[in-house]
């Protein structure tokens, strides 16, 4: 080999390792804008005070997030890229569809598992979801393999830790008693737990073959929104169910807001689950929990007047849960262990017939050479419109409740989310263009 | 674990997903939810 030969070569992998540096830094940071998204969605619902029944509100949540759904794909990327894409791999709308339905049967059942035993004993049950999601990664997708003793401490040990921080999160949080049903209860979160927990199975699937998670979440919401639906009719019947929905029009505003916030925060776990793989993208996406828990006590003043012990286990499971994601953050994929994941997305593109190129290409946050530019179209624009339009409709039937609000630290809080947004969002476009 | 592996170029998209083993794992554990969701009630 000759010396410019040798130097080209040695320039290449160093440019390849310098790529997939920062597309882990990028995950990263998607995966703590998500917790930060997911946590700020809890504080439109707390708005809601009046007595509609819980799937009622997961419905019109759902309805929210199936709005958003659409519309900022179309918004961000155009359309005619989630088109391009489910021609390229037109099986994973069944396993986006299939993701779907898992979320909306384990939202339904941490509904029960909260009113039995409590909102304390329910979530750290449900938050073992990560355990399970590092556990498929490593079994069907090669994650974590050849990874080494330290970064499986990182992981497992942070994931762990954050478990703990949750616990103490949630007993210092609930309001709520067991409900007298706690065997039903504790297998209601338990299965939450592996619903969600699975349904990162799908996620990963789609991103080792080269789906764009914009494209993936559009088809993943029909999903949702089917089997919300069917459960909330099969629970309450059609008729009680649209009286009620009739009866809360004041309230659809702050839950379907709700579900656009969540929406933005999920947005961010895909590309999480897309960069740094779901063993390392959920536990920093379960971050928040913490989030929440700073909207409800200075925002809306939960914890006033509460025993300092209260403070105490606050104090001490917030930073358990920043020690648990600075520890997965920390432990990002080696270049060995990133290889297993290239051939994990060989496999997939043989079996599924996606051409190895376009997988290649976007597992590097990169278009393929094949692929042409996207583009904005007038049915685009239309889509959003209507979409906005509908907010605004039901944004002129809201109600403002009259409950304790502290403006101040809503307004810091929320300027720390749009910090959050710009910078990781800046940082996907410069880095991936959002692919 | 590779359970996906297949030599042969499968002619239709829906018959890969049906034959993968990944695919019947959150399937299954669908239908328990759902099983679980009902005894619940």
């Amino acid at each position: 080999m000759t010396t410019s030969a040798a130097q080209s070569l040695r320039s290449a992998e160093a440019q390849s390792a310098s790529r997939s540096k920062a597309l882990q830094l990028l995950g990263i940071l998607s995966g703590f804008t998500a917790g930060a998204w997911l946590g700020a969605a809890e504080a439109p619902t707390k708005l809601v005070s009046i007595g509609i029944s819980p799937i009622a509100i997961s419905l019109i949540m759902v309805t929210g997030v199936f709005l958003a759904r659409w519309s900022l794909p179309a918004l961000i990327l155009g359309t005619s890229s989630v088109r391009a894409d489910v021609r390229r791999a037109p099986h994973l709308i069944i396993w986006a569809v299939l993701a779907g339905c898992l979320w909306a049967v384990a939202n339904t059942l941490t509904i029960f598992a909260i009113r039995d035993i409590g909102l304390s004993i329910a979530f750290p049950l449900w938050n073992s979801n990560s355990l399970l999601g590092i556990f498929w990664g490593f079994l069907f997708f090669n994650e974590l393999r050849q990874a080494g003793w330290r970064r499986w401490t990182g992981v497992l040990g942070g994931a762990l830790v954050m478990c703990a921080g949750a616990t103490l999160l949630a007993i210092a949080s609930s309001t709520q008693g067991p409900g007298g049903h706690s065997f039903r209860g504790v297998w209601a979160a338990l299965g939450a737990g592996v619903l969600w927990g699975t349904m990162y199975i799908p996620y990963r699937k789609a991103y080792l073959t080269g789906m764009n998670p914009l494209s993936f979440v559009t088809f993943f919401t029909f999903g949702e929104v089917g089997m919300m639906s069917a459960l909330a009719i099969g629970y309450t019947g059609l008729a009680p169910l649209w009286r009620e929905l009739l009866s809360a029009r004041g309230v659809i505003f702050w839950l379907m807001l709700g579900g656009f916030i969540w929406v933005i925060g999920d947005l961010f776990q895909q590309y999480a689950a897309k960069y740094v793989g779901i063993s390392r993208g959920i536990p920093l996406s379960n971050s928040n929990q913490l989030w929440g828990l700073l909207w409800g006590i200075f925002v809306f003043g939960e914890l006033r007047g509460r025993s300092s012990s209260t403070y105490l286990q606050v104090v001490g499971g917030s930073l358990l849960m920043m020690l648990g994601v600075v520890a997965v953050a920390f432990s990002s994929a080696s270049g060995e262990e990133q290889t297993r994941w290239k051939e994990a997305a060989q496999r997939e593109g043989r079996r599924y017939g996606v051409a190895a190129d376009y997988v290649e290409a976007r597992m590097d946050g990169r278009q393929a050479a094949d692929e042409s530019a996207h583009s904005r179209s007038l049915w685009d624009w239309l889509l959003v419109a209507a979409a906005s339009a509908i907010f605004v409709v039901f944004a002129g039937m809201a109600r403002v409740p009259q409950m304790s609000f502290d403006g101040g630290p809503a307004a810091l809080l929320t300027a720390a989310l749009l910090l959050l947004l710009f910078i990781s969002a800046l940082a996907l476009w410069r880095t991936t263009r959002f692919n | 674990m590779d359970t996906t592996d297949n030599p042969k170029a499968n002619s239709s998209w829906l018959v890969s997903v049906l034959t993968d083993v990944q695919f019947w794992v959150p399937v299954a554990v669908l239908l328990v939810g759902l099983l679980l969701l009902r005894s619940i009630d």
